[in-house]
């Protein structure tokens, strides 16, 4: 008890200094959306991870939720209220697409939310008057709220970790409630999960949809730290980067999730030298990962940590 | 009556997995269907339990129709199960298996979860108890922490009547609980099935398809064979009945 | 009109070809190759590479592209199909996802960002009749489709491998048992079914220009094809891909040329919601 008090408290020292280690400027920045994306990815995971529904979609409704904050605050609406917005247009695009959605297996569904993607972004690019088309928005307001302004990226990398930390808590308490059982048992047996009483489709349709508020609430600190955003954040191609992170990381697990993200969105700025054949070396590896691990980081650390422990 | 089925037909392509099948289950009792590989029993069960839907016929527990439910209302209506080829939840602990059965007495908002408030942890206390009561009945106590899908077959067989029972239901349709047990495995599952009737006065429906093992402990038989019941009645009825005996030793000729 | 149905049929045929190519994969072993698209692609750079760079006969040209296909295709199924048999279809998805990006990123190192053409194998003046004009091209397209459409189906139907292709897609494991050697067939349907998407490469390359990011809306859209068609179905997939090719040509003119490649996903999901296999898709149970 003692250690792991100490070992907390060793991690939100590290974690409270590293701003003044980077400094304001480029890298902060890319830590910031390192930590958007672990969001994100955290919101994947109810779908993919525990429910075992591949989803294409979530960097749509990531999109969804920056545009609704970009949107509704350079019309001037309040910061609050703009995070509001965002969740609840995440959530009501989720069940458009999840209730007609959800019945539908493997192959099927990858198909349609890749169609969903495809659509919301071919959307945001042609409806000009409102989503400014392919250059987008720009000058979005900062996050404000009970009289704070949120203006440099040092500041919002600690709301962001704020945020990220309560993520991360309900993450674990959904599943370790009903309703993460009930998701895994989908996964494990849909029909024995039925016939304990468990309504799958419902089941699906809840953590797709609790997956799309985290992208949508991720979505709108996007839109207010970074200040502008295009369609080209939330192509398919983004869908695709968020799955390998959630599968490198570690599919169905939490800290894996957010180590998946978080080290994924980082390596690109060690590997800029690689420059085009970063993207190749990077499809290899998950073809690595998912033929020799198929569990992720997640599962392959403890079992290379016991691999040394019995090599002793 | 707790249990009945009338006239129920399930085709699959041309063949008629059952054809007319008609089945009375009176409270309290072990109901066990018997039949050659084949025959039927399953195609039965998961018509009883809505994993599939019957083509025709009805079926009503307690005085419901349960024909076109999704099987999470049959279950819900007060039907458990169990599959001839294990279905658990591989990934979750043996205690979470059961968990997952148990809850649905005990629901909770999503928003109770994440503000962990004290309903939330009264619902947890409750299911644990549930999950940890239903383990206790089939012998599994000591193995709740595990994961499903290591223990060694036998045990796996017992988790699956555990999750079945932990949703306390009306009425509990085993599909050959014993296949692939050791005949003193068996022995054992025959005595905590008997034990399960006993101590929370269960109705059960049992599948098996081998005709000594159940001889002992069901009170009614009914025998299926090509999709249709050919005889029902007492153990003592059903051992002397020609029609069973002919199936039987008609099938063992045709496989020798 | 006239001339819109024309341009719709040659659009929907590329569709088919390619669609057909996944089908015999998928049909095989099950697994959908979501790198298809990239697939295509390669065939059209290949074909560009010879026949415009080193100036080789086009038609030669053709020959080599659709032979290097085929054994890229079997370096495809040494990759994402026997690693992974037996893990979920998820990780399936993603393997021939992430195949994609390589083989995408690959061709940008290679071949450059930039837009590249291909020549038909017929030029000449386009065809007039009352208004409507039939391009040498369209004519390559039409013809081309016509015979794939004709020798798979004797390939699959009048000789003895092809039966034994149809007899292992119906059950893995009893072709197995009866003795027929299963490998091979597969492997021979990965290699007809990247031949196929080359054969789309080259096909489309005249018309639309080639450029390394080309393959990701054809490939889906070929997905679109075959879900469409109920997967599995190789009519099914035909008859699908031409209705695209004259809604997206129909769609573009008279409702809006910015949706375009959305009316493909709208339709699909349309589809699916009403038919949860498809159109033509088979209905069959989940045994419990
Ligand atoms: N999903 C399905 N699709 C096609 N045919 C099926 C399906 N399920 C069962 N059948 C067929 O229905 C018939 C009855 O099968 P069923 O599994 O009910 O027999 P059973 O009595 O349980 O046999 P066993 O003792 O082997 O378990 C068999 O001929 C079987 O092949
Ligand atoms: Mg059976």
């Amino acid at each position: 008890m003692k250690t792991k008090a100490l070992i907390l408290g060793l991690c939100a020292c590290g974690i409270a200094i590293i701003p003044s280690l980077l400094g304001e400027g480029y890298l902060i920045q890319v830590l910031n959306l390192a930590i958007l994306n672990a969001i994100v990815v955290l919101g994947l995971n109810f779908v993919t991870g525990f429910t075992g529904q591949i989803n294409f979609g979530q960097a749509a409704f990531f999109g969804l939720g920056a545009y609704a904050t970009g949107i509704a605050t350079l019309a001037g609406a309040p910061w609050l209220a703009a995070l509001f917005l965002s969740g609840l247009v995440a959530a009501i695009a989720s069940l458009a697409l999840g209730v007609p959605t959800l019945r539908l297996r493997s192959y099927y569904l990858a198909m349609t939310t890749i169609g969903f993607g495809e659509i919301v972004r071919l959307v945001l690019i042609h409806w000009e008057e409102v989503t400014g088309g392919t250059s987008g928005l720009r000058a979005i307001p900062p996050i404000s709220a009970f009289g704070f302004r949120v203006e440099s990226q040092m500041a919002s990398y600690y709301v962001l970790v704020f945020a990220l930390a309560l993520a991360i808590l309900f993450a674990l308490r959904i599943r370790n409630s009903s309703f993460g059982r009930a998701m895994i048992a989908t996964r494990d047996s849909e029909v024995a999960a039925e016939l304990s009483g468990v309504n799958t489709i419902r089941v699906k349709v809840l953590a797709l949809m609790i997956g799309a508020i985290y992208a949508g609430l991720a979505g709108c600190f996007f839109a207010s730290t970074i200040h502008y955003i295009s369609p080209d954040s939330f192509t398919n191609r983004q869908a695709v980067l968020l799955l390998t992170m959630l599968i490198i990381g570690g599919t169905g697990s939490i800290w894996g999730a957010v180590a998946g993200a978080i080290g994924l969105t980082m390596l690109p700025e060690a590997f800029r030298f690689l420059d085009q054949w970063y993207l190749v070396l990077y499809g290899s590896a998950v073809i690595a990962v998912i033929s020799f691990a198929p569990g992720g980081l997640a599962s392959a650390i403890p079992n290379v940590v016991t691999r040394l422990k019995a090599a002793r | 009556m707790l249990l009945q089925a009338k006239g129920i037909v399930k085709r699959f392509g041309g063949v008629s997995a059952l054809d007319g099948v008609d089945l009375n289950v009176p409270q309290g009792i072990i109901q066990a269907v018997i039949g050659p590989n084949g025959s039927g029993k399953t195609t039965l069960i998961n018509s009883l339990s809505g994993t599939y839907v019957p083509d025709e016929g009805s079926i009503q527990l307690n005085g419901a129709e349960l024909v076109g439910a999704r099987p999470h209302k049959i279950a819900q209506q007060g039907l458990a199960r169990t599959f001839q080829n294990i279905r658990l939840f591989g990934t979750l602990s043996v205690l979470d298996n059961v968990k997952v059965a148990a809850q649905r007495h005990t629901p909770v908002t999503l928003l109770d979860v994440m503000l962990k408030t004290g309903a939330h942890k009264l619902a947890e206390r409750e299911t644990e108890e549930r999950a940890r009561a239903a383990l206790d009945l089939v012998g599994l106590g000591t193995r709740a922490l595990d994961r499903a899908n290591a223990l060694p077959y036998a045990q796996q067989r017992l988790l699956e009547i555990a999750r079945a029972i932990a949703a306390e239901p009306l009425m509990l349709l085993l599909d050959e609980p014993a296949a692939g047990m050791t005949m003193t495995e068996a022995l054992a599952l025959l005595e905590i099935i008997q034990n399960l009737r006993k101590r929370i006065g269960i109705t059960v429906l049992l599948v098996e398809h081998n005709v000594r093992l159940v001889m002992g402990i069901s009170d009614r038989i009914a025998v299926l064979d090509f999709g249709r019941k050919i005889a029902e009645g007492t153990p003592s009825e059903i051992q002397k009945d020609p029609a069973v005996i002919a199936a039987y030793l008609g099938r063992r000729r045709a496989h020798a | 009109m006239g001339q819109l149905v024309i341009n719709g049929l040659a659009l929907g045929s590329i569709y088919a070809i390619v669609a057909l190519g996944l089908l015999l994969i998928f049909n095989t072993v099950q697994i959908v190759n979501f790198a298809q698209g990239q697939l295509l692609m390669l065939g059209a750079f290949l074909g560009i590479t010879g026949a415009v760079t080193h100036e080789l006969p086009i038609g030669f040209a053709w020959i080599v592209t659709l032979v290097a296909m085929m054994a890229l295709g079997l370096v495809f199924m040494a990759i994402v199909y026997f690693p992974l048999r037996g893990k979920p279809p998820f990780l399936i998805i993603l393997t021939t996802v992430a195949m994609g990006i390589v083989l995408e990123n690959l061709a940008l190192i290679i071949w450059g960002p930039l837009p590249v053409s291909l020549p038909s194998p017929l030029t000449g003046r386009p065809l007039r009749f009352s208004g409507v004009v039939l391009s040498m091209h369209q004519i390559v397209i039409f013809s081309t489709t016509a015979f794939i459409l004709l020798a798979q189906w004797l390939f699959l139907t009048r000789t003895r491998f092809g039966i034994m292709m149809q007899a292992t897609s119906q059950d893995l494991q009893t072709a197995r048992l009866v003795g027929i050697r299963v490998n091979r067939t597969i492997a021979v349907a990965f290699a007809l079914g990247s031949a196929l998407a080359g054969l789309g490469g080259l096909l489309v390359a005249p018309i639309f220009l080639a450029e390394p990011t080309m393959g990701g809306i054809l490939g889906l859209k070929a997905f679109v094809v075959s879900v469409i068609g109920g997967f599995g179905s190789l009519p099914g997939a035909v008859i699908a891909g031409l209705s695209l090719g004259l809604i997206e040509t129909f769609g573009a003119r008279y409702i809006s040329s910015d949706y375009r490649d959305a009316y493909a996903f709208v339709i699909m999901i349309i589809v699916l919601c009403v038919w949860p296999r498809g159109l033509f898709g088979e209905k069959s149970s989940e045994r419990v």
